[in-house]
């Protein structure tokens, strides 16, 4: 009965063999053979009992190993005990064959490998049991003596660590902690930091390598002195090409990862050099796959063309992913698929297109602009390493992008008087508190989506209870300026903004976190007509404090830039509401149309319902909106208020005020004030076309609904990421 | 050779389901004698390893939410869960649901699991959990009917690397009911010889 031996707490349970003797009895202890006891404890426990202390819980259980059991036991051996006896087994020769040939041939199975290892590590897997599944790695000076595979080492182990680090530093890797986990593993080789010099030099010799060869052979002698790479000439050339790319893509990529580290994003446009010199250096990498591969004699490996992670196909050399295992804990091993090779440079192309994107940002310092900018990057689902590098260019110093002081950033997205950034008001502590939120926002928006909206449905809330601290704290501070002061008109004006900017951030993040929802599709249809619904209350109020904040912007505008004529011409202009509440306009409407299109379907045909045996739409209702119901988002809305607006509507009233049309009129109307925006402009676009196509389905479904039973309308997004478009199909 | 229309061959399938489905036979957890065939179905079936400390935690401590299906003497489906404490909430939890794939689209799953729910909700749960695969639709469709909503979504939850749902159904809050349910926690079961089972950890991985 092995199972009954619980390990709990420590598993690494070691039994030292020692002699008793050897460990002298203390004052009040004694040595005993415990055996005796032992057994006819054994005697005593019934089949499925357990001798376990009082906190072995379900964790503790879960925890717990079968020694032997392949799914189970890390510490299984697999091959090798050790990395030493890998060795001494002749796993990782260097050189890699006494055939030069062949040893290029095998050098750059292992730069393929490990190009396809890194990709897997970044996509989630630890970074033992990839990156680090290669020999030669954990032995840095093993390979000094070859030049080639020694300076592709070290800068693997660079990039290795200075990917650590920004992700350390940023912590975006929440729920991927994994990837930060380094076991003792030797990231750091001496010398590593002259990584590049010593790649350059090995460069150097290849592209004289290269060189060589290609000289007509009347100019041969000149170049004679140059000793070729390896011994078959006619493949020379090739292989000379094969290693410069992957050389260079290295280097490169290297140097992006420095310069974006620079503060206030100062290396970003050298960064971007490199980005394309690094997507070139892939181009290249793939091309090299047709010489590679038709020299492979051995032909298709195992695993098909497709899984292979070499651009020639064969097994790479000195390569052993069990070694680690062990260093896999706390969990069980994970099984562990490595990358294909072209994966792994599909993996890096859309890593580096991602770099590039947040190179090529501008800084914005308004506020706006830089949700909008994270919001729209976050659109191409980037991975972790890119929303690192992310954050890093965000906030260093607690400050936005290094350089702009997070309150005087606050002071111009909320249109405060020029006065109040070196106004005392910044000293207050629910002030503070309220820069603190800012920041927190911001790294939370760059975490992956499933971990974004979780902790945004918890933020939401400390910023509804920050605008009840500031209010009361406004109240207190400013109440005490007696009412003669110059200063209480400006005192009022920063309370009133802030105030108003603090609820619009608030709404924000709500309609940010329900929008989210369709993205991680965390809904069903049935559930459509209620999440839509509250998409369009909280937009409403979302809109209503972007107009106010604006109006007051206007306000201070004209009077600091007009005369009273010119004012007085303006004045019909300045009734028109700004482009960007009418694009909010739209989305309201296209959210109010859907809710109520949703809402009479359920209720005329009896479609998109949500019934089930044990709880109502109400629990539903209740489960989805916790969070926002908790901190009174927007106040007065309930499940009731929703089905009162829902319980009555009808096609035949909807199709007659139709929202669609509102959404798709406005939406033509705003590409003039849009026409500089790219990204705008195509959600003006998508809006168009999921109000036309829904519109057109809603007029189908009103006429034919009734006399056609056999009717069917469905939804999917195939026009906007969160506005259903309706599909009517016969069936 | 005589030959089938494909519909025939429906009509066929059809009713051998029909006969197979009258032939499910459901039972509640009795014993050690059930856990070899837990285990069994389990590793078959699902991609998370589990020690028998695991299982014995489960079915030993609430073996009333535990069910096997059988058909003609075979077990073809378990599922195994757990409930109790969970943030001030007391909590029922799916932990394991296993049908044998050729006895899949048949109801069984329904079945098991809707019993199980069934004895949450009388034992005074307040609501059940459980995470899924992303990409198990079937599961996903199952627990959607049965008004279970997908809470959050969890991010390479598995150990393979895929994503989970969290998904949750809340039952609606009993007004007229007195709070004072009888609770089974497994304070009973025989599992503990001489220690009780404090419920502090969530199942969590």
């Amino acid at each position: 009965m092995a199972e009954k031996v619980g390990v709990e707490g420590d598993r690494d349970v070691k039994v030292p063999n020692l002699n008793p003797s050897s460990i002298t009895s203390g004052e009040q202890t004694v040595w005993a053979d415990v055996s005796p006891l032992l057994e006819s404890a054994c005697k005593d426990l019934q089949d499925g009992e357990l001798v376990h202390g009082e906190n072995f819980n379900l964790f503790a259980a879960m925890s717990a190993l079968e020694i032997m059991d392949p799914k189970m036991d890390s510490g299984i051996v697999c091959r090798y005990y050790s990395v030493d006896e890998a060795i001494e087994n002749g796993a990782a020769p260097v050189p890699l064959s006494f055939d030069k040939t062949i040893d290029v041939q095998c050098t750059i199975d292992i730069m393929d490998h490990l190009l396809a290892c890194e990709a897997t590590w970044h996509k989630g897997h630890s970074l033992a049991q990839t990156v680090y599944s290669c020999i030669y790695l954990q032995r840095p000076d093993r390979t000094s003596s070859h030049a080639l595979l020694h300076s592709y080492c070290r800068v693997i182990r660079a990039t290795c660590n200075s990917v650590v680090s920004v992700v350390s530093e940023t912590r975006t890797h929440e729920e991927e902690d994994l990837f930060t986990m380094a076991y003792g593993l030797p990231l750091k080789g001496d010398g590593d930091e002259k990584n590049l010099s010593m790649l350059h030099a090995v460069e150097e010799t290849i592209s004289r390598q290269l060189r060589a060869c290609k000289a007509p052979s009347s100019k041969k002698r000149l170049v004679e002195d140059v000793e070729p790479l390896q011994t078959n000439l006619d493949l020379e050339e090739g292989y000379c090409k094969s290693l410069l790319c992957r050389l260079r893509f290295r280097k490169h990529f290297y140097h992006v990862l420095t310069c974006m580290r620079r503060p206030q994003g100062r290396g970003l446009e050298l960064a971007r050099k490199h980005i394309a010199s690094c997507l070139l250096e892939l181009d290249s990498i793939l091309k090299s796959a047709e010489f590679l591969g038709s020299n492979n004699a051995c032909e298709t490996s195992l695993d098909g063309i497709e899984g292979r992670t070499t651009a020639s196909g064969r097994q790479p050399i000195g390569f052993d992913s069990t070694l680690n295992n062990r260093l896999a804990a706390p969990t069980p091993p994970r099984a562990i698929k490595i990358l294909s090779w072209k994966k792994a440079v599909e993996y890096f192309q859309k890593l580096l297109h991602d770099l590039d994107i947040i190179c090529s940002y501008s800084l914005d310092p308004l506020f706006e602009g830089v949700l909008r900018f994270v919001v729209e990057f976050q659109k191409f689902q980037p991975d972790l390493v890119a929303r690192a590098h992310l954050q890093l260019l965000l906030l260093q110093e607690g400050k936005l992008y290094g350089r702009d002081p997070v309150f005087a950033m606050i002071c111009k997205a909320a249109v405060l008087p020029e006065v109040t950034k070196s106004h005392d008001i910044q000293k207050n502590e629910s002030v503070v508190q309220l820069v603190q939120l800012v920041i927190s926002l911001l790294r939370i928006l760059c975490t992956n989506a499933a971990w974004q909206r979780r902790k945004l449905g918890k933020i939401v809330q400390d910023w509804r209870v920050i605008y009840l601290q500031l209010e009361l704290a406004f109240r207190k501070e400013f109440g005490e300026i007696s009412s003669t002061s110059i200063d209480e008109n400006v005192c009022i004006k920063i309370s009133k903004h802030i105030l108003n900017w603090v609820e619009e951030q608030t709404y924000w993040i709500a309609s940010r976190f329900l929008m989210l929802g369709f993205e991680l599709e965390l809904y069903s249809p049935c559930e459509y007509c209620m999440v839509y619904w509250y998409i369009y209350v909280v937009l409403i109020k979302l809109a209503e404090k972007t107009h106010l904040k604006m109006l007051t912007s206007n306000e201070i505008a004209k009077r600091k830039g007009k005369k009273k004529r010119e004012s007085l011409k303006d004045a019909a202009r300045d009734y028109q509401i700004p482009p960007v509440v009418l694009l909010l306009q739209c989305q309201i409407y296209l959210a109010e149309g859907l809710t109520m299109m949703l809402a009479a379907l359920r209720n005329e045909h009896k479609v998109f319902q949500s019934l089930g045996p044990f709880n109502t739409e109400h629990e539903r209702f209740i489960q989805h909106f916790e969070f926002l119901q908790r901190a009174c988002i927007p106040d007065h809305v309930s499940y009731l208020s929703f089905k009162e607006s829902t319980n009555h509507a009808r096609l035949s009233t909807i199709v007659v005020y139709n929202c669609f049309k509102d959404a798709q009129r406005i939406a033509k109307e705003l590409r003039s004030s849009f026409s500089n925006d790219r990204d705008r402009m195509v959600e003006l676009r998508q809006i168009e076309q999921v109000a036309e196509h829904n519109g057109v389905a809603l007029n189908l479904v009103c006429r034919l609904g009734t006399l056609d039973p056999s009717l069917k309308v469905y939804f999917e997004f195939s026009h906007h990421p969160y506005f259903a478009t309706a599909v009517v199909k016969r069936s | 050779m005589e030959t089938t229309t494909d519909e025939e061959r429906e009509a066929k399938i059809v009713e051998l389901e029909a006969a197979a489905a009258s032939e499910i036979e459901y039972v509640s957890y009795g014993g050690e004698h059930h856990l070899p065939l837990i285990m069994n179905l389990v590793d078959q079936e699902l991609s998370e390893p589990y020690s028998i400390f695991t299982y014995r935690y489960f079915v030993y401590l609430w073996p009333q939410l535990s069910f096997l299906a059988f058909h003609k003497g075979k077990c073809v489906g378990t599922v195994v869960c757990k409930m109790g404490e969970h943030r001030n909430t007391f909590r029922g939890y799916i932990a394991m649901l296993v049908v044998l794939k050729p006895y899949r689209g048949r109801g069984i799953a329904t079945e098991l699991v809707t019993r199980s729910i069934k004895v949450m909700m009388e034992s005074g749960c307040e609501e059940v959990t459980l995470e899924a695969e992303v990409t198990n639709k079937g599961a996903l469709a199952l627990y959607g009917r049965l008004g279970f909503i997908r809470a959050k979504r969890l991010f390479r939850y598995y150990l393979n690397g895929v994503d989970a749902f969290r998904l949750k159904l809340l039952f609606p809050r009993p007004e007229l009911h007195s709070p004072q349910l009888t609770r089974a926690t497994g304070d009973e079961s025989g599992w503990h010889k001489d220690s009780r089972q404090t419920e502090e950890n969530p199942f969590l991985l």
